[in-house]
């Protein structure tokens, strides 16, 4: 037992374990960043996702512009109000809450709908897709279908689905816009999560050109203008735009569009149904623009429920308030 | 291999026994930071930085302390301690004062306390015998070794992610095999010098 | 043993297949590939890796009260290094041939992730008698690859096994050299993988 061997490792390896941790210890003290605690308060509420909706490199980079006063205090649409609240508790200030948003794909073009015109081998992927010519598709404006959205999503809330589109899981989604960013066409987009009634077409073309490469593309008719009971659509190259502000989500372009080219988001919608306060004047039957409302004038009036669509003009212009919007709990509209 | 020139020595270390796809040592790292270039590319820069420090400290240590004390026997302990104090220190000191470097490689520093690259440099100093200036341009060599393979081999795997494979072989199975032909094609570079 | 935890065994049992630290938690891949040249090497690097985890893991668990949290990592790596120094010598004096075959990989094994990986996640909350279980499972389940990755790629690419010759002479005067240099060892393990895979998109998943 070479006692002195053991006396010599223990010291050295001590005395270097010693020496670093001294080193260390002197480093921690002088070294380490002065950090304004409520950096790391903020940064502790802020939902972690580091998906760059704010606009600022991830989490850390958001608290840090926020303590720097260079950043609203909002701008989090993943945490929503309850994040941007709290932020203000930490800073001390009043917050308005914006939106929370969802993805959405503006297309329907599918595979039965919008057939490709050629057949497209190479990497799968819709930015390499759309170099060639456009991509493989014969509508050159919509979605292609190769699924780089469903790679780009950082919570994984995008599949594609069995028609070639990818399909949005809306819980999952926390309307970062990542996929809006990375779409080649613009087929995706972000709308308030409110928002249930919007246009599913990008395509620029018109009538027959649009007609031969997809069915269920716009084809810019403007009958939607022309139907809207509030004029919150206007046509603008070829495609009806929507002002979010005006739109009531009623549900009538959707129905009567003869592409099928809106998308209603409601899970259901509510029937009209007239109460024994009809006085039977008929108001509602002018207006009704399904011919979902039959009755004699002056005798009660009765809602045929096949036809109606929910929208709510009837309720409207009912004098004696004799008709409600009955069913599809837990969803809300704007008329009532 | 101590009497060759800095030049061989660094080409050795870079090309012919390329510390990746030669010698097979900082797989780790390789296959899981390759998959994107940026991230090679601060991994690669950590990378360097580190194994050059971890080269001379230990180096001094060793010739300095371990072999005057008759303690070689220690030097496994003892270098894999340098290196995680050093990367420890390294981390707070860029935290510190050279900020932009910290964000661009920082988050790689505690990964590469465990990098067999590092600590493989410092036995390979060991064991070829290199003084001390041979052994920093063994330490760069390696270093730029490591990054030209990583680098590449990212090019590479960020083409696979769209490539059609078919399922089994999706993810470390096609990138094995590419790495079984990149390290064919470094292969070549043996015939430069004749040595293994 | 079975019928009083039945997880118990299942800590030995799932480092051979389920949780394989090669084929499937993809770790410890660097003394896969470079010490694989023969089945002889696979194997003595395996059971000196195997040592290496077996005895730290135990350590680990033995002193984890009173290793406080903040320094478990440099604890952790110095029992490692010294299991690592014990078998380095040993090596040396009772096997020269195989150790001069692994070099530099034998000291590596103290950055190999399985063992540091295994004192992290598993010994540091364990008991004692559950580490040794893992610890064995784990060792079985990377010398088993070993072994069988040195196998094939001594068979294939030398002709041999052990050293004796079980190919006929015609293949050993000619063998197929690719599976003994690095890129064979690259490809022989991304077709194993694959493998891997196959077996667990076909059949239990």
């Amino acid at each position: 037992m070479d006692w002195f061997l053991i006396l010599k490792s223990l010291l050295v390896l001590g005395g270097l374990g010693l020496t670093f941790a001294v080193i260390l210890l002197i480093a921690y003290l002088k070294l380490t960043v002065k950090v304004d605690e409520r950096e790391a308060q903020i940064r502790s509420v802020l939902p972690g996702a580091n998906c760059g909706a704010c606009g600022y490199p991830g989490c850390d980079g958001y608290a840090a512009a926020i303590v720097a006063g260079k950043a609203p205090l909002n701008a989090c649409s993943v945490g929503g109000p309850a994040v941007a609240e709290k932020i203000g508790q930490i800073m001390g200030e009043e917050v308005t809450a914006s939106q929370p948003q969802v993805a959405v794909l503006i297309c329907r073009g599918g595979k039965e709908q919008a057939p490709n015109r050629f057949e497209y081998r190479g990497a799968e992927d819709c930015r390499q897709a759309a170099l060639l010519l456009g991509g493989p598709k014969a509508c050159i404006y919509g979605c292609v279908g190769l699924g780089h959205c469903v790679k780009v999503c950082p919570v994984n809330a995008i599949k594609m689905g069995e028609n070639r589109l990818p399909v949005i899981d809306e819980k999952t989604c926390i309307g970062c816009g990542k996929c809006v960013k990375e779409c080649p066409k613009g087929t995706l987009r972000l709308i308030s999560r409110s928002k249930l009634v919007y246009l599913a077409c990008v395509s620029r073309d018109r009538g027959k050109a649009v007609k031969d490469v997809c069915s269920v593309g716009c084809i810019a008719c403007g009958l939607c203008v022309k139907v809207c009971p509030v004029g919150a659509l206007k046509m603008e190259n070829n495609l009806p735009v929507m002002d979010f502000s005006k739109c009531i989500d009623c549900g009538i372009c959707v129905h009567k569009c003869p592409t099928k080219s809106f998308i209603d988001r409601a899970p259901g919608r509510p029937k009209a149904s007239i109460n024994p306060r009809c006085n039977g004047c008929g108001e509602c039957i002018k207006v009704c623009q399904f011919k979902a409302i039959e009755g004699e004038p002056g005798k009660q009036h009765r809602v045929i429920p096949e036809k109606c669509i929910g929208c709510g003009q009837c309720v409207l212009v009912c004098p004696v308030k004799a008709i409600d919007l009955v069913g599809a709990l837990g969803h809300s509209m704007k008329t009532v | 291999m101590s009497q060759m020139n800095p030049a061989k020595i660094f080409l050795a270390a870079f090309l012919v026994n390329n510390i990746i796809l030669m010698r097979f040592i900082g797989l780790c790292p390789f296959f899981g930071v390759s998959t994107s270039l940026n991230t090679s590319a601060g991994m690669s820069a950590a990378v360097l930085f580190v194994m050059l420090l971890a080269a001379w400290v230990s180096w001094i240590l060793y010739h300095t302390l371990l072999v005057p004390l008759g303690l070689i026997f220690l030097r496994t302990a003892v270098f894999i301690l340098v290196i995680a104090a050093l990367v420890q220190f390294v981390e707070m000191f860029l935290k510190r004062y050279i900020r932009n470097l910290y964000s661009a490689m920082g988050i790689y520093l505690p990964l590469i306390t465990t990098n067999c690259a590092i600590l493989g440099v410092t036995f390979l100093n060991i064991d070829y015998r290199f003084n001390i200036l041979q052994a920093t341009i063994f330490a760069l060599g390696t270093a730029c070794g490591f990054a030209l393979a990583i680098i590449l081999f990212a090019a590479i795997r960020e083409r696979l992610e769209d490539a059609p494979i078919s399922p089994a072989f999706k993810g470390y199975p096609i990138a094995f095999i590419g790495a079984a032909l990149v390290s064919l094609a470094f292969m070549g570079f043996i015939a430069l010098f004749g040595i293994s | 043993m079975s019928n009083k935890k039945p997880s118990r065994l299942a800590y030995l049992t799932s480092g051979i297949v389920k949780e394989n630290p090669t084929l499937i938690l993809m770790i410890g891949l660097c003394p896969t590939l470079a010490t694989t040249v023969s089945a002889r090497d696979g194997l003595g690097m395996g059971l000196a890796a195997s040592f290496v985890l077996i005895g730290s893991n135990v350590v680990v668990s033995a002193v984890r009260k009173l290793v406080p949290d903040s320094v478990r990592i440099p604890i952790f790596i110095i029992i490692i290094s010294t299991f690592v120094t014990i078998v380095d010598y040993l090596m040396q004096a009772y096997q020269p041939g195989l150790y001069r075959v692994l070099g530099v990989f034998v000291p590596l094994i103290v950055v190999n992730c399985i063992i540091l990986g295994r004192a992290e996640a598993f010994a540091y909350k364990h008991g004692i008698f559950d580490s040794l279980l893992d610890g064995l499972g784990k060792s079985i389940g990377f010398t088993l690859v070993l072994f069988i990755m040195g196998t094939i790629r001594e068979i294939v690419g030398n002709g041999t096994f052990f050293g004796q010759a079980v190919t006929p002479a015609w293949y050993r005067s000619a063998p197929m050299l690719f599976a003994i240099f690095p890129p064979g060892a690259f490809f022989l393990i991304g077709l194993l993988k694959a493998l891997v895979n196959k077996t667990k998109l076909g059949g239990n998943k």
